[in-house]
């Protein structure tokens, strides 16, 4: 027999060089208060690249990326187990000191999330934490992570006025300024896009691709243009699992899996 | 064909009662507050000169005014704001930001609103039985206290209220970048909120501010002008309670006026409060 | 030159990781902790030292204390039952009158008042609300009782059949001041917290739920009475009892014009007292130590009456309105 028949798999994970992998997710189980989200999520996100998580609603995209900072252990019920290795420590262990942790992982919410202060102590509100600084060094670095947000020109001549002042798109990239001005390695984005008109959706999507430079990107978007326009992998989650991951482009133009080749045709017609 | 002809007739009556019953409540308490306002104004206006902030309260017959009242009721206010807003906010917070749903929370939550509407009265007798009693003396210190008993779970609950009302996602911003929850609280949450947290405090001080109950055998009163908090401190509430009472003209002249100014300062705190509350958070 | 922009993250060494102050996370929450604490102990005090204070009364008179109405400081004698009567008459009449007014205004805020009215009205309901109550008392003694001596209980009392039944319940001295001026004084205070709490409630109220009973062809009389008080009722008799458990202690208003006589009210022109208003006329006074332990005892009373009413009244409306 020489015709094959393709199979669909259930679910098909790309396996990264191990070298270039920075943050690396084995057997993660999550729950909240009692009821699971996500279902041993075994994946790899490569280092000074872009990974795109997409799918449905309520698929655990959302909660994969809150787990990789330790957002939950905000809140008593909800639970990780597994682990999540970054640069082959486990962040999920019980020793870790969770603000260091989260210093070396920026996140950018779905809402835009200025603080009520300046736009200048807004950037620098991460910095002093940390480090510090004389103020023309903080200057520095405030102008620094502005720039590299793209929002140093809108801004510069402003700096004092409050960070709710400037418009949505201007708040979202304030918010990008803020978590690169820690320097962090890696960059968590939730549905950055989502509250923004086009406009600022390219500009914002301009920066993440300037940033992929520096940064380990990890972005979750119900936006598969998005996805498809930004990122090196992709994943697609369904229902707490992750049931592909691969080359973006790949996973765009040929899905292995039934569920992600009904998603993606599903959505593009 | 025929053409919708409304309500029946019964239906029509009970609704025309209705509307005019509602009409009448609400002129009812409108003309009531115009009648208190009204009679504060022609009463108190006639005892209100410069004497009353010159000169401290007189004996029967002769000149005065209430400077001391004044002066002592400005300075347990302040003592018991000081002490309800770090308690109130502090208090809040916890309820806020680290109870969330505990059993103790939602248990501190509920008595905290029960002490909210507590006779203000026991909270005198309170302060009585655990500070005048066993320091053998009345005392503005004591008066201080009561008026704090009072203003702190106001303060509480609107700290609580307006904490609620930050977004989630604010703390987890924050909490992102790697800061300790201390310092989420105080520099972007607190910030965020402190509009609300002051309309809180202001109501606060408008109900403490005509407070009288719990200063009557707190703070007594004293004749004299004292800035001795250690000691019995006259009170615009008190001395207005005792003149009213009195059968002699100018001391009841002097209430009236003791009135409008307590009245005046209430009414106008609580606008300043409810309009700083309307107020969208801008900073 | 090198500007900022050319810095990149990787040409500089790693910061330290540890942010300052991380330790004091535990402090902060101890403190705040400590604060909620301290109200929980301030409530738990007024309770504990009402009871250890007032115990004398209770050990002198036994059950007697609540069921005798004579109160005579100078045979040393002291029941609290005249006292417990009329804070709960003087109450219970404040609800009468204050009810059907107070859901009127906050009837007429939500449904029926012309927006450019409602911030105005709104207003002067809560600035009736904020007047001290030494204020309602002021005005109560020297400008409401006159008018209501004149208006309302002299015609009342000319008009009465003598010996009759009506006769004996409006009995009194014509001078304005007794148990009906304090329950309208009273009325007129609680007033503005139910309409208030009211109206928060009638306002959240899906208005799905209130046009579709007007899409059905609903009067406004209809809407309110069949979908409206019945979707809001629970909370709705929690703002009343919260209303009652103000007007239960209410002291200085009440102090001014109810006319401070010991014992049962005799009608609703007679003078009378209630707990508060006996705590306050006398407790500054009370040199004798049975005198004063009695009148922490009716303060104890007091505190388990407001604190059953309120806790049912906090219950019942639950969090989703500031009242």
């Amino acid at each position: 027999m020489n015709v094959q028949v393709e199979t669909p798999q259930e679910t098909a994970v790309l396996e990264l060089p191990p070298e270039t992998v920075k943050l690396q997710i084995k057997d993660l189980n999550f729950f909240y208060s009692g009821k699971q989200a996500l279902f041993d999520v075994s994946v790899s996100f490569a280092a000074n690249a872009v990974t795109a998580l997409i799918g449905p609603s309520g698929c655990g995209k959302s909660t994969l990326l809150r787990t990789l900072n330790r957002m939950y252990s905000l809140y008593p019920g909800q639970k990780a187990t597994g682990q999540v290795l970054l640069d082959g420590v486990d962040v999920l262990g019980p020793r870790v000191d969770v603000a260091a942790l989260r210093a070396r992982i920026g996140m950018v919410f779905q809402k835009p999330t200025p603080f009520p202060m300046s736009i200048f102590d807004n950037v620098a509100y991460g910095v002093r934490l940390y480090e510090p600084m004389s103020k023309p060094d903080l200057a520095i670095r405030v102008e620094e992570s502005l720039r590299r947000a793209a929002l140093w020109e809108e801004v510069k001549d402003k700096l004092k006025e409050s960070g709710l002042s400037l418009s949505g798109g201007q708040q979202q990239r304030l918010c990008v300024a803020r978590g690169i001005a820690v320097r962090p390695e890696i960059l968590l984005l939730d549905e950055p896009a989502s509250a923004l008109d086009p406009i600022s959706t390219a500009r914002l999507e301009e920066t993440i691709a300037e940033l992929k430079r520096d940064y380990t990107i990890v972005i979750v978007t119900h936006n598969m243009g998005q996805a498809a326009r930004l990122s090196d992998h992709t994943g697609f989650m369904y229902l707490g699992k992750l049931v592909e991951f691969g080359e973006t482009e790949q996973l765009f133009t040929s899905p292995v899996t039934t569920r992600a080749r009904d998603y993606i045709t599903g959505r593009f017609g | 064909m025929t053409v919708a002809t409304g309500p029946r007739l019964s239906r029509r009556i009970s609704e025309g009662v209705f509307l005019v019953f509602c009409w009448i409540a609400t002129l009812v308490a409108v003309l009531a507050l115009a009648a208190i306002l009204w009679s504060l104004l022609s009463q108190g206006i006639g005892g209100l000169d410069l004497n009353i902030f010159t000169k401290s309260t007189p004996a029967p017959g002769s000149e005065g005014g209430l400077l001391n009242a004044i002066l002592g009721s400005l300075m347990m206010c302040a003592v018991a704001m000081v002490a309800a807003v770090i308690v109130g906010i502090l208090a809040g917070t916890w309820l806020s930001e680290f109870a969330r749903d505990s059993y103790y929370g939602k248990v501190i939550r509920f008595l905290n609103d029960v002490l909210l509407s507590a006779p203000s009265i026991l909270v005198g007798l309170f302060v009585y039985y655990i500070l005048v009693a066993p320091l053998k003396g009345f005392s503005g210190f004591a008066g201080a206290v009561a008026l704090a008993l009072i203003a702190a779970p106001v303060i509480t609950r609107t700290t609580e209220d307006v904490l609620r009302l930050q977004p989630v996602a604010l703390r987890e911003a924050s909490v992102a970048l790697g800061a300790p929850m201390w310092r989420t609280i105080l520099a972007v949450i607190w910030k965020a909120a402190r509009a609300g947290m002051l309309t809180g405090a202001l109501l606060a001080f408008a109900r403490i501010s005509g407070e009288t109950a719990p200063l009557l055998f707190t703070a007594l009163n004293n004749q004299f002008l004292s800035l001795d908090l250690t000691k019995p401190t006259a009170n615009l509430p008190v001395v207005i309670f005792n003149f009213a009472l009195s059968a002699y003209d100018d001391w009841r002249r002097l209430a009236w006026a003791g009135a409008m100014l307590i009245a005046a300062t209430v009414l106008t705190v609580t606008v300043v409060a409810r309009i700083l509350a309307r107020e969208p958070n801008r900073s | 030159m090198t500007t900022a922009a050319d810095v990149s993250a990787a040409d500089v060494p790693t910061p330290p990781r540890i942010a300052r102050g991380t330790g004091l996370d535990r402090a902060f929450e101890i403190l705040c902790f400590s604060a909620a604490t301290f109200l929980l102990t301030a409530l738990g005090g007024i309770v504990i030292s009402l009871a250890i204070g007032g115990w004398p009364a209770f050990e002198a008179f036994g059950f007697g204390f609540f069921t005798s109405s004579n109160w005579d400081p100078v045979q040393e004698i002291y029941g609290a039952a005249g006292a417990v009567t009329g804070t709960l008459v003087t109450a219970t009449l404040a609800l009468l009158f204050a009810l059907p007014l107070a859901f009127g205004i906050a009837i007429f805020l939500v449904e029926l008042c012309p927006p450019i009215l409602r911030r105005t009205i709104g207003t002067a309901v809560e600035l009736l609300a904020g007047i001290p109550s030494i204020v309602y008392g002021m005005w109560g003694l020297f400008v409401f009782a006159p008018w209501f001596a004149k208006h309302v209980q002299m015609p009342i009392m000319m008009s009465v059949e003598p010996g009759s039944f009506w006769e004996k319940i409006t009995a009194g001295v014509p001078n304005g001041a007794g148990i009906l001026s304090a329950s309208i004084i009273l009325a007129i205070m609680i007033l503005p917290f139910i309409a208030a709490t009211t109206r928060e409630l009638l306002l959240t109220i899906p208005p799905q739920v209130r046009e579709s009973a007007y899409g059905l062809g609903s009067t406004t009389f209809e809407v309110i009475t069949k979908v409206s008080l019945p979707y809001i009722r629970t909370g709705a008799i929690g703002a009343v009892m919260l209303g009652l458990g103000r007007a239960l202690g209410e002291t200085m208003a009440v102090t001014f014009i109810i006319g401070n006589s010991h014992g049962f009210p005799t009608s609703i022109f007679a003078s009378g007292s209630t707990i508060a208003s006996t705590i306050a006329n006398e407790f500054a006074e009370a040199t004798d130590r049975l005198h004063s332990a009695s009148l922490i005892a009716l303060g104890l009373v007091l505190f388990v009456i407001t604190f059953a009413v309120l806790a049912l009244a906090r219950l019942l409306i639950g969090r989703q309105v500031h009242a």
